[in-house]
């Protein structure tokens, strides 16, 4: 034991330490403190009373939660349109075409942007007044004015653009780590046995990407179930319930209605249901990359 | 490369992590409200002298520095005539105030005397977290308040809050739009059908919408649809009339008199700035925001008493000081907020603020009858002149949120998403009904 206290491992714990803390205190404790919470009506001011598993019968009784299940759950098809774009764009900026290194930095920009300001721009954007609507009008694609963000049909669709085009760049990059990684003799080897670009790209760069693939997708399908800002800036889950994600759902029943024990059961149904979808992620992805040995 | 066990425990545990990590502040806001005013130090109960030394904690919501003057001197007045009592006096934004209150709460740290708005004041009112101020305020007390502003807050015969400062909405006019539809701005429109009148001739004569405004709850009392019963056991909204308001809104957004958009109140001033409507509802604070983003639109502004609707009473927005259940020296704080808020300081902090005073007595002042011709006196006198109508509406009951947002949503349904009306009132009233029977 005390040998291994100066162990190589003893120095990565030392140096994994604070950063242990601090989730330990701020993320792994609310998780784990959720969950006798959840099996109350806490709601700070009041008595708090034990009420078993009320607040989940409940839940699966709450329309508007279902609702934002729902929501929550199509938002998660903008990851598959996610990453193939990121990826193309990865292989784009890749290349070694003059200026490419401005391209990087420009997809590269929204990710760095906070979120508040992307959302007030397209909001000024998507206005009914706004440039949108008058490329639109001009190019005679519509005939009138569309209130993009306060049309069901239309926002939901709206805010999964606007957080891929505010992604886009970050798993681009990602990416184009992983494309780094790959050996160029391998492509030398497809070359000589004839392969073009579409099957070096389909035959060694995807195989070979799958790891990274992997990573992106899972924290893809969790940013997109856990997806907040966007919504609740642009439409606070309005039109109706069109755009009511999980998230804000939970966000509004919490912190704006001060149902906490409620919150924490919706909290801990979400959280499991993202669970299964990483399970599934990790079954779908299970083979590729470049092994070391 | 390949997954490992650890690694994939681990990656769900940050799965869970981050889904459950809280996310950013509160939204929730209404634009700074306008003025209240409520009783006198000492009167009716008697100033206090501390056998003990007490500390008065006391919040207030953007208040410093602009107001550090004023509230440091009322401070040592009424530090020098309670003796033994001294007040600790913080300010906090307003999306920090209920997150702080709600932890101070939970650490068992509460302060003592606290702004707060009418909708959350009631919300913990009716959740039993906040004082009774009945049992010790004396009747002339709670009389010196309009009526209105000062029963948002009482909820079974308990005052839960004492109003502070207020204002009330007032109609803004776009002259220019206005006199272009050929209508007399010097003879405003007195009620909503009127104001829907001349929103159509601004309209056809213009091309400009007459409105905008955002779909909430309170659109039902404006027009004298009860939300709840009578005893607030069960949703009251599902009527004839209920329905004709909403069908008449439709048809307006049809026609484009009214904006057919949910429009929040940065919307409205993008709207009106634009000159995209004629009109807008909406309290003084308004002002300061198109004196910014357009001050040639504010050059042509005018305002006007708020037309009424079928209720006749027009909605305020109302801050008030409050006193947390868990205060530990309820008879001081009392006598601080009730000496806050009496005729004298309101009307001086009405002064000092340019907002409305909530008590009577207070707007007798010269200060809220005369006028300078600017917009800023036109809409203060308008509005004050409105106050006796005023009310904050509130649910008051504990799911009040619940409620409120219940009814936004059918609202939306309907009028953006183009469901059917009776079908939706139905729904929402079932809805209602299940959160009042949930009770919390």
């Amino acid at each position: 034991m005390y040998k291994g206290f100066r162990s190589e491992s003893f120095t990565a714990w030392a140096f994994m330490a604070p950063g242990l803390l601090f989730l330990a205190v701020f993320t792994f404790w609310p998780i784990i403190y959720g969950i006798p919470l959840s099996l109350t009506d806490y709601s700070v001011i009041t008595e708090t009373n034990y009420v078993g598993l009320d607040n989940f019968t409940r839940a699966f009784q709450d329309h508007n939660f279902l609702i934002s299940l729902w929501n929550s759950l199509v938002y998660v098809l903008i990851v598959p349109v996610i990453q193939i774009i990121s990826i193309l764009m990865a292989i784009l900026v890749n290349s070694r075409i003059p200026g490419v290194k401005m391209f990087r930095a420009a997809y590269y920009i929204p990710v760095v942007t906070s979120m508040v300001a992307v959302a007030l721009i397209w909001s000024w954007l998507l206005g009914n007044n706004g440039v949108v609507n008058y490329l639109l009008l001009k190019a005679g694609i519509i005939s009138e004015q569309v209130s993009w963000l306060s049309t069901s049909s239309t926002a939901l669709y709206v805010l999964m653009f606007i957080t891929m085009w505010k992604g886009l760049g970050y798993y681009m990059m990602l990416y184009l780590a992983g494309l780094q990684g790959i050996p160029a003799d391998l492509y030398e080897a497809a070359r000589v046995d004839g392969a073009g670009p579409l099957r070096l790209i389909v035959h060694v760069t995807l195989p070979l990407l799958r790891p990274h693939i992997l990573f992106c997708t899972l924290i893809s399908v969790m940013g997109a179930i856990r997806v907040f800002d966007e919504v609740y800036i642009l439409t606070k889950g309005g039109p109706g319930t069109s755009t009511l994600t999980s998230s804000v759902y939970i966000f509004q029943k919490g912190l704006e209605q001060f149902n906490f024990g409620y919150a924490s059961a919706l909290g801990l149904i979400v959280s499991v249901m993202v669970g299964a979808l990483s399970v599934l992620v990790f079954r779908l992805n299970r083979k590729g990359g470049v092994n070391s040995y | 490369m390949g997954t490992n066990r650890k690694g994939f425990t681990v990656s769900l545990l940050l799965t869970m992590s981050m889904l459950l990590a809280a996310c950013g502040g509160n939204g929730n806001t209404k634009g700074t409200p306008d003025a209240g005013s409520t009783g006198e130090p000492g009167t009716g109960a008697e100033a206090t002298a501390a056998a003990e030394p007490v500390k008065l904690e006391f919040w207030t919501i953007a208040l410093q520095p602009t107001f550090n003057d004023y509230f440091n001197n009322l401070i040592t007045q009424y530090e020098d005539s309670h003796p033994g009592v001294t007040v600790e006096w913080k300010d906090y934004p307003y999306d920090a105030i209920s997150q702080r209150l709600l932890t101070s709460t939970a650490s068992g740290k509460s302060p003592d005397v606290v702004n707060l708005n009418t909708e959350f004041a009631s919300q913990l009112g009716s959740k039993g977290a906040l004082l009774n101020l009945s049992e010790y305020l004396t009747d002339e007390q709670a009389k010196s308040y309009f009526e209105g502003i000062y029963n948002s807050t009482v909820f079974d015969g308990k005052a839960y809050a004492l109003p502070w400062y207020t204002g009330t909405e007032v109609l803004f006019m776009n002259k220019k739009l206005v006199e272009k539809a050929g209508l007399d701005p010097a003879n405003p429109p007195q009620t909503r059908e009127e104001l829907v009148e001349w929103a159509r001739q601004v309209h056809e004569k213009t091309g400009a919408a007459g409105y905008a405004q955002q779909l909430v709850s309170k659109l039902f009392p404006i027009d004298g649809i009860s939300i709840l019963n009578e005893d607030k056991t069960a949703a009251a909204f599902n009527t004839p009339e209920a329905e004709a308001m909403i069908t008449q809104m439709r048809d307006l957004m049809k026609e484009g008199v009214v904006l057919k958009e949910d429009a929040d109140f940065s919307k409205q001033i993008q709207y009106f700035s634009g000159e995209q409507v004629a009109f807008q509802l909406s309290g003084p604070t308004f002002i300061n925001f198109i004196k910014t983003s357009a001050p040639d639109v504010y050059k042509n502004t005018i305002a006007v008493p708020l037309p009424t609707g079928k209720a006749n009473l027009r909605l305020s927005n109302s801050m008030n000081l409050v006193v947390p259940q868990k205060s530990k020296n309820p008879q001081q704080a009392v006598e601080f907020a009730a000496f806050l808020t009496n005729a004298e300081n309101q009307t001086a902090f009405s002064k000092a603020a340019n907002t409305l005073p909530s008590s009577k007595a207070s707007i007798q002042d010269p200060f809220f009858t005369e006028s300078d011709g600017s917009l800023e006196a036109e809409a203060k006198v308008a509005s004050s002149q409105s106050l006796d109508k005023a009310t904050d509406y509130m649910v008051g009951v504990p799911s009040a949120a619940d409620i409120n947002s219940a009814l936004a949503r059918g609202l939306q349904e309907i009028l953006m998403n183009g469901a059917d009306i009776k079908e939706t009132l139905n729904k929402v009233e079932k809805e209602v009904n299940t959160i009042i029977s949930q009770g919390s």
